[in-house]
This record gives structure tokens, sequence and C-alpha cells, in this order.
């Protein structure tokens, strides 16, 4: 159990899955502006890459390592969490509408996200067993929403601010993300 | 439009990294160093290419509604090899790449250009498409990890540049690094488009004035 | 119906297609791979101590549950047949995660022929500095006999290990991990 927590605390902390290993930076600049869609983006892939996480240590145990074929490892895990998410996307467009209403648009952007790939790859290579990829996943995932819903609480200010002409969007954020990994910096030695 | 077109406008007018910003993620992560960053291009150039000759060459054969599943199965096999090349022949650069080269597959760019590109053009304007894309692509990384490497180590390539290390900045290549530097680049940029833009409005505001000037003495 | 299975149909192909092409591949690549891997190990065995004759994977015989978990493997070098030294892989966590370390002894000795860090997350510039020959070196020649403690002043005693500046963390927990292959060494090729 306290193996698990340090796990969780180390990747929504230390190796911030954004600021400090650079996974999933698209969707991070990309859907920031808002507050409101950076909160379900970041609903959106906890539960997707979570899932994704269980599910690709489940292939590569019982399926790739049992019939040795390990090297067809990337194209296994794209190939399920593709359609992982389209089955969650017609899951929740069936049976939930109105959280589909609100996560929908952002389903179809996940399969592209490279957080999701790369935990699951991280997963297996640090050869962790079912439960320390299930905190791995979790804490990602947090520390994903953590770190986007932050930074876009900083973009929406951002708005407000008297940047100069050729620093507006994309400079602009890129600066405020690096004060914000230097904030997180700091975390490093807690454990 | 010509073939040298197809290549040069990867270059500089629609540059994946600087002008399109796709590809961030390794962007930031691997330009620590100029030689991670041409491994991770020349590897990020090849699975392009090899995937818009492909799906260029299968686009009529390719049913439209599974196109999708079938050009990441494609993108996915060719990074596939890649990382099993890389591995037996450049150990060394496979282990500073790390996790970044299986994650070619979910790179934006390359999905981008077989939807956007390959699926519509023959073979020939599709290898040039993505050989401008991934010597774009590829410089792109080569002048943000010049910056990262030259400031934070003071080394440029492995070779001592300034040999006092106290002047070397640590936090270019740790993570902020890499924001810092993607951010003040882009910006630089933005400037100089701006810079042009006015220049140019000045320009024909100049010529306007000389047409009216003109028109009013030949009056 | 008919069409969703030709599309399935369609995709299995390309599937198969890939998968016979990436085997073919790996068949070629893997045995380049394996090879590099061991001439790898090989060298920085090499590294840590200088002549070896002949060296075996003993870690099953040496390894059990009461001995400390940090210890992964142990290399027994033979000469003419009677075991000359140990090789170590150990993996203390250092300031920012675990710190693979490998130490070399000798038997006849009972001495620390070198110590190398095959792999670390430490701070670069800082931290990472474990990994440089001037602090390698301090550990070469230091005897088994004694526990080796971490010092910020220039050691007096033999016992004593100049720590790296500003990374206190990293050179205790390089020492600490050599205190770990210390105690093993002593328990197990004679105190």
């Amino acid at each position: 159990m306290r193996e698990m927590v340090i796990i969780i605390i180390g990747a929504v902390l230390i190796n911030n899955i954004i600021l400090s290993q650079f996974l999933g930076v698209c969707p991070f600049l990309g859907v920031s502006k808002k507050l409101s869609s950076a909160v379900g983006m970041g609903v959106a892939v906890t539960f997707v890459l979570t899932l994704a996480s269980l599910i690709t240590w489940l292939v590569q145990t019982f399926i790739l390592e049992l019939l040795e074929i390990e090297y067809l490892q990337t194209i296994a895990f794209i190939l399920v969490i593709a359609s992982l998410v389209q089955f969650v996307e017609m899951v929740m467009r069936k049976k939930t509408p109105d959280l589909y209403e609100a996560l929908g648009v952002y389903l179809p952007l996940i399969t592209t996200n490279c957080a999701v790939l790369g935990v699951a790859i991280i997963n297996i290579q640090k050869s962790y067993g079912f439960g320390e990829t299930l905190a791995n996943s979790l804490g990602n995932a947090l520390g994903f929403t953590l770190a986007l819903v932050l930074f876009a609480g900083i973009r929406e200010r951002l708005d407000f601010a008297d940047v100069p002409q050729s620093l507006k969007g994309m400079p602009i954020a890129l600066i405020t993300a690096a004060l914000m990994s230097i904030a997180f910096l700091g975390f490093t030695g807690l454990l | 439009m010509s073939l040298g077109k197809e290549f040069s406008k990867g270059i500089l007018r629609e540059n994946p990294l600087f002008r399109l910003t796709l590809g961030m993620c390794p962007s930031l992560a691997i330009t620590t160093s100029v030689n991670n960053a041409l491994g991770m291009g020349v590897a990020f150039t090849g699975v392009l290419l090899a995937s818009n000759i492909v799906i260029s060459a299968l686009r009529k054969i390719i049913p439209e509604s599974i196109r999708i599943p079938c050009y990441i199965v494609i993108i996915a096999s060719f990074v596939t090899l890649t990382e099993m090349l890389m591995q037996a022949y450049l150990p060394e650069l496979f282990a500073s790449l790390g996790i970044f080269i299986p994650l070619i597959v979910v790179n934006c760019i390359i999905l981008g250009r077989a939807e956007a590109f390959a699926s519509k053009n023959t073979v020939v304007p599709s290898f040039m498409d993505g050989l401008g894309m991934g010597v774009g692509y590829t410089l792109a990384l080569v002048i943000v990890s010049t910056f990262r490497e030259v400031l934070g180590t003071g080394t440029f390539m492995g070779h001592v540049v300034f040999a006092d290390s106290t002047y070397s900045a640590l936090i270019m290549i740790l993570p902020p690094g890499g924001f810092i530097t993607l951010g003040c680049i882009l910006g630089f940029l933005n400037l100089l488009q701006n810079r042009k833009v006015m220049k140019n409005r000045q320009a024909t505001q100049l010529k306007l004035k000389q047409q009216v000037a003109h028109e009013v003495s030949s009056n | 119906m008919r069409k969703a299975l030709k599309l399935g149909l369609f995709l299995c192909i390309v599937a198969g297609i890939a998968g016979l092409a990436i085997a073919y591949v790996n068949d070629l690549t893997q045995p380049l791979i394996e090879q590099q891997m061991e001439a790898k190990k090989l060298n920085s065995f090499q590294e840590v101590y200088p002549e070896i004759e002949e060296v075996k994977d003993e870690s099953e015989q040496y390894l059990n549950s009461n001995t400390d978990p940090l210890l992964t493997e142990v290399h027994v070098i033979y000469q003419a047949n009677t075991p000359v030294g140990v090789i170590y892989m150990v993996e203390p966590s250092g300031y920012n995660g675990k710190i693979q370390l490998l130490v070399g002894a000798d038997i006849l000795d009972k001495k620390i022929t070198a110590i190398k860090v095959l792999s670390q997350s430490e701070t670069p510039g800082l931290g990472s500095q474990a990994t440089e020959s001037f602090f390698r070196s301090r550990f070469q020649g230091k005897s088994m006999g004694k526990q080796l403690e971490i010092v910020t002043k220039e050691p007096v005693e033999e016992n004593q290990v100049l720590a790296i500046t500003s990374a206190t963390i990293t050179s205790q927990a390089v020492t600490g991990g050599v205190n770990v292959v210390r105690q093993h060494f002593l328990d197990n090729f004679g105190g």
C-alpha cells in the first residue's frame, strides 16, 4: 500500500507527466484556453488512460508474452487504445447521453494523445505488476488533470494581460508552462 | 503545384513544429542534445516517408470507412521496424531517445500528412511532401536543441564550446528549458512575420500615396 | 453485415501483412540486439573488474528473501575454476529515483575494485556527476572491512568518501548501495 502511495505522489508531483516527462503536451496546449473544457478533458483522459493502461497490461502479460510476440507491442497497444476510445464513445452515447454531451468531443482526440500510449509502455518497461500499473496510471492521469486545470486557470487570466504582440498565443503559453515546470521542479526530492 | 514546392513548403511555410505547432512532445523532451535531435529527426523522417509512400500507393484500395485504423496499423508497423533497426545498429541513440521512438506512432504530424496529403495524391508528390516535412521537422528539432545544448551544457554535438562550465545554464537542459526555448523561438518568428506584414503594408501605402500624388500632378 | 465482414477482413489482412513483416525483421535484428546487450554487459563488467577470465550469473544462489532487496544481481568471477571476485548489481534510491549501480569486489584483497553507475535520473549537472570517473575513483581500492561513510570535507579516514559538491543525497545513495554490497560480501565471501 505504501509503495502505491509513493508511486502516485511521484507521478502526480515529481515526475509530472506533462511538465517533466513531456507526454501529452498537444492537448495541454490545445484544450487549455477555457477552464471548463480543461476539466472535461482531464476527466476524459483520466478515465481512458487508467482503463487503457490496465487493458494493455493484460494484453502484454496474457497475450504478447505468452505467445512470445512482444515485438508487436506498439501495434497491439495503439490498436487497443484506438478501439477502446471508440468503444467508450459508443457506450457513453447510448447509456449516459449527458456525460457524452460533456466529454464526447474530447474522446477522439485521446487516441493520438501520447500520454495514453506513453504511460502504457512505461508500465511495461518498469515491469510493474497489476496493482502498481493501476497506481502509476491513476497517478499520471491525475497529474495530467492537475497540470491542465492549473494551466487553464492561468491562461484565462493571461487573456487580460498586456502581452507583447509577438508573444501572444502559443509563445506566451509555452513560457507560462516553463514557469509552471520550474515550480514543479521544487517537488524533486520530496520522497 | 511543382515537386520542388511540395518539398520546400514543409521547411519554411508549413514547418510542422514552428508553423503548425504539431509534434510538440518529442521536440521538448529529446532536444537536450543536438545528437538526440538529429537521431529523432532521421527516425521520424524515415517513418513519415515510408508511411506516405505506402498510403499513397494504397489510397485506392483502402476502403474509406476504415482508413484511419489502416493508417494507424501501417504507421505503427514502420515505427516498430525503425525501433528494431535502431536498437540493433544504433543502441546508444536508442537508449537516449527511449520511449519517444515508439511514441512516433502518435505523433500527429504523420497521421496528419497521411490524411491530408498522401490519401489524395500519387506516390511521387507524397514522397516529396514527406521528405520536406521530415527535413523541416528535423531542422526545427536541431535549432531547438542547439540553443538548449550550447546554453545548458556549453557543448555542441558533444564538442566543447564554452570551456568554463560555470557559465552553463543548467535550467536549459532541465524540463523548463524546453518550454522556454520553444516559446522564445515561436515568439521571435512571430516578430519577424509581424515586421514583414508591417513593411508590406507601409510599402503599399507608400505606393498608393505616390499614385495619388502622380494622379494629382498629372491633372 | 456483409460489408462489415469485408471491411473487417481487409483490416485483418493489413494487420497480418504488417505482422509478418515485423516478425521477419525481428528475426533478423533480434540476435544482433542480444549480442550487443551481452557485449555491453561484459564491457561494463570489465570496467568494474579489469581482468575477467570467466563470469557466471549466480544471483539465484546468493539472493533470496533474506538478502537486502536492493541487491538485484550477483555475478561471480572465476580464475582457473576458483572464485576470485564478485560483481554486484544494486539499486539504491537517489534524489530522483533509482540508481542502477555495479560494484566489483576482489575476494582475495577484500577490496572494491571499481564501481559504475549504469542508469540514473539524478539532476543533470549535479547528481548526474555520479557517473563520472572522478567520483567513481573515490571508491576504488576501498576496503570492505569497514562501513563507508560520506563526508563533505576532505576525507581523513580510510573509510570516508568525499561527496559530490551540492549532491550529497546522490552521493549518500551510492555509498548506501556500496554498503549493502559490503554486508552481503562479508556474509557470503568471507569476512
